[in-house]
């Protein structure tokens, strides 16, 4: 069986890569990609553990569902929120919104 | 009607007020009759009462009898009733202030008329009857509290009720401030009673005390303080500079509140806690008995050369309370409440009487008056049965009242106690007469006013003659046949005591020396004025050192208008300083500006760029889990 450390780093350098995707980024939509990516990482962690510590039992399984949904009805809601900002600003890039500020 | 009823009697005049107040002045004379009624009312509901109360004030279980009213706050163990107990004391209080009362709101209809406040005058008698009632009525000390403040405050608007007239809203204001700090003393002497006997309740508080719950040292302070309040309201020394001033309302205000009723509150205050004051250390019941024979003694100086007709008649009311005063600190009860009783009488009699002069003259001061005895007969003779009551000449009811008096100083006290009171006589009638003299005797000193002058209408002159009619006769109450004939048990010694039933008692010599020195006191003001002279003018002359002090009122009011200009003001600066700047500026607004000034530096961070906070949120985790890691290992 392949031993538990290859999937958890194997999620770490998901997440890492999210990481990297949001800081680095300037588009929005590849930030939301990012977004994705850490919240698969998680999900991966919720699979493994679900294997290898509980075997025989969903709770993992079920969350890694939920996590799936969830990000999906995220990024639905983000992109809606993406699309409008584009309308008013002509521009996806993050750096260029800053409305949020005093 | 029995004594439990006791709590109609407040109601019908706070019933007069509340209705004079909201549709008064659509009534027809503006609702006056409506306050007269209620106070009839209340003297006429009376008489069943007091008839019931001679039937069982001397019965086993009287004191629960006696008791009416209910629950007004209770929460847990604190239990406050608005309770009434009507017992002999609280009866005489009661006639005076609802038979005196009725004689001078019907008084008042012809004084206060054409007035453009006609009916809020008798909008707050009424409100003023009412606390007075429940004044004397209450069954505990916080409702007595609460009656004090409330006669208080029905004070302050009456004297100050022309306010457009500055020194009416300062009198007013003087009262007020004058009498509250006595009243401070009376709220702290009411809740160290309450403190440790846990309850308001005044014969709880009494029961309480005899089983010895308080300390010595903390009983005298507590009735210390009680006095204290008795002081403030009932002009003692050295808090008499109101009452006055006072004058400056109209005047059956004057001769309801400042001398038959309010006044006394502080003389029935002491009355009726005296049982504490015996339990305290002596020297409570010595510092009764000084600070009253101080005030005689100031007061009966000072009438003697005031000009103003209505500010003698108020030396002599202040005169007057220092000698009940004196009788309670000789622990006699009867004596300082029949000279209540009687007191009330005469000396509204005076005011009314004096306010007839002022009502015919328009002139309230002496050297604007005289002769006026052909003018005014009626009110010259019911005013000369006043004058004549006041300084104690046998047989009107003030001779009797002083005489118990002296007799109880003389028996209780020692002889120089009786020796200054009866110089006090001595003065007394000195001053009463010369005032007596200078208004209604003698060649008018203003022709133009004396010409004006006529006699009052019979509305005024009613109540006098009633008035005077008592002054004359009152005073039998002292006999037991008397009080007997009149369905008491004995006289007013059989009736209102504080131990047991005590029988009258003539002290011839005190009797005897007392009138010496009264008829002395007239022959003096009558010889000097058969040879065209005063004893006012013959003062300045002889000593016009002495005059000089006693026309400023030995510089009390002046003392403390230093006070109040040097000490008072100069701590309300200090303190109104602080307020500015170190309660508002610094604490409330410095405390505001420090909020807008963070926030304004703080506010650049916010860059409202989106990977910023990324980046914070990503270096706060990872922050985090380092420190969790190291605080692991």
């Amino acid at each position: 069986m392949i031993p538990i450390n290859h999937f958890l780093v194997l999620s770490a350098i998901i997440f890492s890569l999210g990481i990297y995707g949001v800081l680095a980024r300037r588009s929005a939509v590849l930030i939301l990609m990012s977004v994705e990516l850490m919240l698969q990482a998680a999900a991966i962690n919720f699979i493994t553990f679900a294997v290898y510590l509980a075997p025989g039992e969903f709770r993992g399984l079920i969350f890694a569902i939920f996590v799936i949904t969830i990000a999906a009805a995220e990024l639905g809601l983000a992109l809606a929120i993406v699309l409008r900002i584009y309308r008013n600003k002509v521009t996806a890039n993050v750096d260029e919104v800053d409305m949020m500020k005093w | 009607m029995g004594i439990n009823d006791a709590w109609l009697l407040p109601l019908l005049p706070f019933a007069a007020f509340a209705v004079l107040l909201l549709v008064g002045k659509y009534l027809p004379r503006r609702g006056d009759w409506l306050a007269i009624g209620a106070i009839v009312a209340a003297f006429v509901l009376f008489i069943p009462l007091l008839a019931d109360l001679l039937d069982n004030f001397d019965q086993p279980g009287f004191e629960e009898l006696a008791r009416s009213g209910w629950g007004w706050v209770e929460f847990g163990d604190f239990n406050l009733r608005l309770g009434f107990f009507f017992d002999p004391l609280a009866a005489v209080m009661v006639a005076v202030v609802t038979f005196v009362g009725s004689l001078i709101f019907i008084y008042s209809t012809a004084y206060m008329q054409g007035d453009p406040r006609y009916g809020w005058f008798f909008a707050v008698m009424s409100l003023f009857v009412a606390a007075m009632l429940t004044l004397v009525l209450a069954d505990n000390f916080l409702l007595l509290y609460v009656a004090w403040e409330g006669v208080g405050f029905c004070s302050y608007l009456l004297i100050g009720f022309w306010w457009e007239r500055k020194s009416a809203a300062e009198a007013a204001k003087k009262a007020f401030i004058t009498t509250r700090i006595g009243d401070i003393g009376l709220l702290i002497g009411i809740i160290l009673l309450w403190r440790e006997a846990g309850t308001f309740d005044i014969s709880e508080i009494f029961r309480f005390a005899e089983e010895g719950g308080y300390s010595t040292e903390y009983l005298t302070l507590a009735v210390l303080l009680l006095f204290a309040g008795a002081v403030g309201k009932s002009a003692q020394f050295p808090l008499h500079v109101w009452l006055p001033d006072a004058m400056e309302g109209p005047t059956p205000v004057s001769a309801l509140i400042h001398a038959a009723t309010m006044v006394v509150a502080g003389v029935y205050l002491v009355a009726r806690t005296l049982p504490l004051f015996q339990l305290a250390d002596p020297v409570a019941l010595n510092v009764v008995v000084a600070i009253g024979l101080t005030t005689v003694m100031i007061s009966a100086t000072m009438g003697l050369v005031m000009t103003d007709i209505k500010q003698v008649i108020a030396y002599s009311t202040i005169n007057s309370l220092g000698l009940m005063m004196v009788a309670l600190g000789a622990q006699q009860v009867t004596a300082a409440i029949f000279y209540l009783f009687v007191h009330g009488f005469f000396k509204a009699l005076l005011f009314l009487g004096a306010g007839s002069v002022i009502h015919a003259t328009d002139k309230q001061e002496i050297d604007d008056l005289g002769g006026l005895q052909d003018k005014m007969p009626v009110t010259a003779l019911t005013f000369g049965i006043g004058v004549f009551a006041m300084a104690g000449i046998f047989p009107l009811s003030g001779f009797w009242a002083k005489d118990e008096i002296l007799h109880a100083a003389g028996a209780h006290l020692n002889w120089v106690v009786l020796a200054v009171l009866t110089f006090s006589v001595f003065l007394t009638a000195i001053y009463m007469a010369r005032l007596y003299i200078l208004t209604f005797a003698g060649r008018p000193r203003n022709e133009h006013v004396y010409q004006h002058a006529h006699e009052s209408p019979p509305l005024i002159t009613a109540p006098l003659i009633v008035l005077a009619a008592l002054s004359l006769v009152v005073g039998f109450w002292a006999f037991d046949q008397v009080g007997e004939a009149l369905g008491f048990p004995g006289g007013i010694g059989e009736f209102v005591f504080l131990v047991g039933p005590e029988s009258f008692e003539f002290p011839v010599l005190a009797a005897v020396t007392s009138s010496i020195a009264a008829l002395a006191g007239i022959a003096f003001v009558y010889g000097l004025w058969r040879r065209g002279d005063e004893p006012a003018s013959l003062l300045a002359r002889t000593f016009p050192t002495i005059h000089k002090i006693l026309r400023n009122k030995y510089y009390l009011d002046d003392a403390y208008q230093w006070v109040v200009n040097n000490v008072v003001l100069l701590i309300g600066g200090i303190i109104a300083w602080f307020d500015r700047t170190i309660v508002n500026d610094t604490g409330v607004n410095g405390t505001a500006r420090l909020g807008v000034l963070t926030g304004f530096q703080l506010k650049f961070w916010q860059t409202g760029r989106l990977p910023n906070y990324a980046l914070a949120i990503v270096t706060g985790v990872i922050v985090l889990a380092l420190v969790f890691l190291s605080v692991r290992a």
